[in-house]
């Protein structure tokens, strides 16, 4: 399109008084309408209204409008409004643009009309510098393949599978222990209602086991994967149970098999034979040889006593390890957490005292199928105990014992487990010591209640240290009751350790395979916590289960259900559509170098050596821009943010008054809503930082930074998110390595790099961006004139000004 | 499922592996030592006698480690070595 065809409408919202109470939008729409290309400036009392949008509707016909530039508030919040009202008049949704006059101006200099205004005139002059230059763009479909992999075999992974299997679409679950039913297998009973828990998950469990739309992969884990939304190639290495599919699970072969080990399943409080099968219940009941422990190794038989048991010849040592590829449209990641190991907090006593057990092992003790056969009896006399005691948050909310988040489960399960104890034998007498007795679910504290009334003590404060009386094996519990205000010494003959849940061990590993992120905590990290709470940052993965956070069972089942119903739309769909931010490449242009593969977070561009040429799968792109940063031979840009565009606005930023301005260059998700987060807040800051807004800060090419300081900006902000939490994966990284190596070039020069700020800042902290602009304030005042000409000279070259 | 296991089971003690007979026929032995390498519990040593044949035959170290698996006599070239499960 020729550049006088160009022809922009601009809407200044009052937003009520929102906007209009520190801004004079009417001064700031008759500025837009003398900016070049603009046919149409209008200032309107709330532009989002059903009025608003016709108006601009109208317009767009009447006017022959090609450009629409709403200056209201964040994109983040009416971007899809105002482009679907586009769409609706006819105009490509890639023709709109927006500029942030709520939330990163009035909003934030509620006290200076005029300052105000200006930075709002700046701002419309920047959203209509890069309008002129915005091109339409088509979003491309994707085809998704109508299979699902679940991984993970927990109750989280039973619901999802089932689910989505239910639904019509062929689910493969895959499951690195010889059976499905994870941790629920191993509890006794479940809060609230205490139904006991393998007999609701075992019809679950062989509802897996005989679903036509299910291939169960046990004893299997994901050991690659490749693709994007909807094309996922997944290899699964299978290992080899050592027996077949004919076994008919009568035991035979454990009976006279020589070799016991203790049952992982009874954490270790009840023997098992090399082969066998971790529980009654097991889905599938074929049993399992351990090889680790078995006689039989490296193809030496030694020991045939299992082959001559079984009737049915179902034992083969000769079985090998099997990769299987898997093509799958949708994954769900419900691999779950580990129980925290108590053994690293040395005042409990945990692995020296024998009467100090986990949490866990109760469990085992208290199941009428467990080790016990259900009476609760302590390790060191197998007497039944007549005082207990449980200790709460063993491994949760302390930065010095463990993880410093709240395990959700604990609490409840404690609560029941009193209970249990008071159904059997309710003479005995139970302290539950705490921090906070959290009973937050329906019907939960009906339960708490129960407890207290029958006669379960809680006390407020944790044991400081447990002594064990060497000749009775009884435990000296030495602590303060917070709420008395008095030191406590108590003695107790079983003591149980309420271990919460942490990431499994494996979690990185899944991470790195399906390019996830994980939470400070170290789960993973879904894609929003309100209105995204299943989804992951990357398309086509959603979360099932305690993978995500500690959740108890209805939770998880919840979630799955949920995540099985997201999965289940993309694959109904058929289809997916690509958001139109993907990389441009320009082949004339490219030199095969593969920087931008190197960076890629998503490996969606992919290095053609024959053809020495780069090629983008667009399906696979994140849309951060990464690599159009990286490029060195300017062959990448970003739709929607191209080099032009971005340097548009900071051409049109520093257009005046430079030399007092700070040019900011935020990302999309972190550092871009921590300022609007600031605005919703109501926090005052400077007015002079003019927000650039970006995908990810890996879109921060160098030269949008030397462009600024060559056209004499006092300084210059790039932001982005914390590290770990980039919505790239890894994509700020690179900024920090590209921000990091312009400091140097500024040092070489002998410019101050304070002018140059590098902010890790989340969605939250909004308080973090403003105090930050206030510090860039007195670096930005400081600035001579004479270093603002010298930077304009150091970077005239490669900033191009 | 990756708790550390460190107690003892509760069922140690009912787990009574059938114990083991073990004889050796040292005079038959040619002291190859098949045996002591291939046990897989470690249950034979060299001993220091010398036999018929001038050799040192294997002598058991701790016969309730055996499992009875009779690989020693599956192993032994000279028929030298066999295993019972012990009758009360």
């Amino acid at each position: 399109m020729a550049k006088e065809d160009i022809r922009i409408g601009v809407y200044v919202c009052h937003c009520g008084l929102n906007i209009a109470g520190s801004v004079d939008c009417e001064e700031v729409a008759k500025f837009a309408a003398k900016l070049p290309n603009v046919v149409l400036a209008r200032d309107y009392r709330y532009t989002c209204s059903d009025q608003g949008q016709e108006l601009i509707k109208k317009d767009i016909k009447e006017f022959r409008l090609n450009r629409v530039v709403v200056a209201s508030c964040t994109p983040r919040l009416h971007e899809p409004t105002f482009r679907r009202v586009c769409e609706e008049a006819g105009l490509n949704k890639y023709l709109f643009e927006m500029a942030n006059i709520r939330e990163q101006c009035s909003w934030v200099h509620l006290n200076d009309r005029k300052a105000a205004t200006e930075k709002a005139k700046d701002l419309v002059k920047m959203a209509v510098a890069k309008a002129a230059l915005l091109e339409p763009a088509e979003e491309i479909e994707v085809p998704i393949i109508r299979k699902a992999l679940v991984i993970g075999g927990g109750v989280a992974g039973i619901q999802a599978a089932l689910d989505l299997a239910d639904t019509g679409y062929k689910v493969y679950l895959v499951e690195k222990e010889p059976s499905i039913g994870g941790m629920m297998a191993r509890i006794d009973k479940t809060f609230p209602t205490m139904d006991c828990s393998i007999c609701i998950l075992a019809p679950k469990m062989s509802d897996v086991g005989r679903h036509p739309n299910i291939e169960l992969l046990t004893n299997s884990e994901v050991v690659d994967v490749k693709g994007y939304i909807g094309n996922f190639r997944v290899k699964v290495l299978k290992k080899p149970r050592y027996v077949k599919e004919d076994c008919s699970a009568c035991g035979e072969c454990s009976k006279v098999c020589p070799m016991i080990a203790p049952n992982e399943f009874d954490a270790g409080l009840a023997l098992r034979h090399a082969v066998y099968t971790p529980f009654a219940q097991a889905v599938p009941s074929t049993y399992i040889i351990d090889m680790n422990l078995c006689l039989n190794k490296d193809g030496i038989m030694v020991c045939e006593k299992c082959i001559k048991a079984c009737e049915r010849q179902a034992i083969d040592f000769t079985m090998k390890p099997e990769t299987i590829e898997l093509e799958v449209g949708t994954i769900i990641v419900a691999t779950g957490a580990d129980v925290f190991d108590p053994s690293t907090l040395p005042q409990y006593g945990y692995g020296r005292y024998l009467n100090v057990i986990t949490s866990l092992e109760f469990e085992r003790l208290i199941n009428a199928g467990g080790p016990s056969g259900g009476r609760l009896i302590r390790p060191s006399d197998l007497k039944i105990p007549k005082r207990v005691a449980f200790i709460q948050c063993v491994g949760s909310r302390s930065s010095k014992t463990g993880r410093t988040y709240c395990s959700n489960v604990c609490c409840m399960n404690t609560i029941k487990d009193s209970l249990l104890i008071k159904e059997h034998w309710p003479e005995t007498e139970i302290y539950v010591f705490y921090v906070d007795i959290r009973a937050y679910g329906k019907g939960f504290e009906d339960l708490y209640k129960r407890a207290k009334n029958e006669g379960v003590k809680f006390i407020r404060g944790l044991p400081a240290e447990i002594f064990e009386d060497r000749k009775t094996r009884n435990l000296w519990l030495i602590g303060e009751n917070t709420l008395l205000k008095e030191p406590y010494k108590m003695s107790f003959d079983l003591v149980v350790l309420s271990v919460g849940l942490e990431p499994r061990k494996d979690a990185e590993l899944i991470q790195r395979l399906l390019t996830l992120s994980r939470t400070q905590d170290g789960f993973f990290m879904e894609a929003h916590p309100k209105l995204r709470p299943v989804d992951a940052a990357t398309g086509g993965i959603f979360f099932a289960g305690c993978a995500e956070a500690p959740k108890d069972i209805k939770d998880s089942v919840t979630q799955a259900s949920a995540a099985a119903a997201r999965a289940g739309i993309l694959m109904a769909k058929g289809k997916v559509t690509v958001e139109a931010i993907t990389p441009i490449l320009d082949l004339e242009k490219c030199k095969a170098c593969g920087l931008c593969v190197k960076v890629c977070p998503y490996n969606a561009i992919t290095l053609n050596k024959e053809l020495k040429r780069v090629e983008i799968v667009e399906a696979a792109c994140g849309g951060c821009g990464t690599c159009a940063a990286e490029c060195p031979s300017d062959a990448l840009t970003q739709n929607h943010f191209t080099d032009e565009q971005i340097i548009a606005q900071i051409d049109a930023v520093t257009g005046q008054d430079a030399d007092k301005k700070i040019v900011a260059f935020c990302c999309n998700w972190c550092a871009y809503a921590g300022a609007d987060f600031a605005g919703v807040s109501r926090m005052q800051y400077p007015h002079n930082v003019r927000i650039i807004r970006t995908m990810c800060s890996g879109r921060v090419a160098p030269k949008f930074v030397e462009r600024a300081f060559a056209r004499g900006a006092a300084a210059v902000l790039v932001a982005g998110c914390h590290p770990g939490d980039c919505h790239y994966i890894n994509a700020n990284y690179h900024t920090q390595r590209r921000v990091e190596r312009l400091w140097k070039k500024m040092e070489q020069n002998g410019l101050n790099k304070e002018r140059l700020q590098l902010l890790w800042v989340s969605a939250a902290e909004g308080e973090r961006f403003a105090s930050k602009i206030y510090e860039m304030q007195r670096i930005v005042e400081s600035v001579t004139p004479d270093e603002i000409e010298r930077a304009k000279k150091v970077f005239a070259k490669a900033g191009g000004a | 499922m990756p708790e550390r296991l460190w107690r003892t089971p509760l069922d140690a003690e009912k787990a009574a592996r059938p114990k083991a007979e073990i004889h050796i026929l040292k005079d038959q032995c040619k002291g190859c030592g098949f045996c002591i390498q291939y046990c897989p519990k470690k249950v034979l040593e060299e001993s220091d006698e010398i036999n018929a044949r001038g050799v040192h035959p294997p002598r058991v170290v701790d016969e309730k480690k055996c499992i009875i698996c009779s690989f020693c006599t599956a192993v032994c070239p000279d028929f030298a070595i066999f295993v019972k499960e012990k009758t009360v």
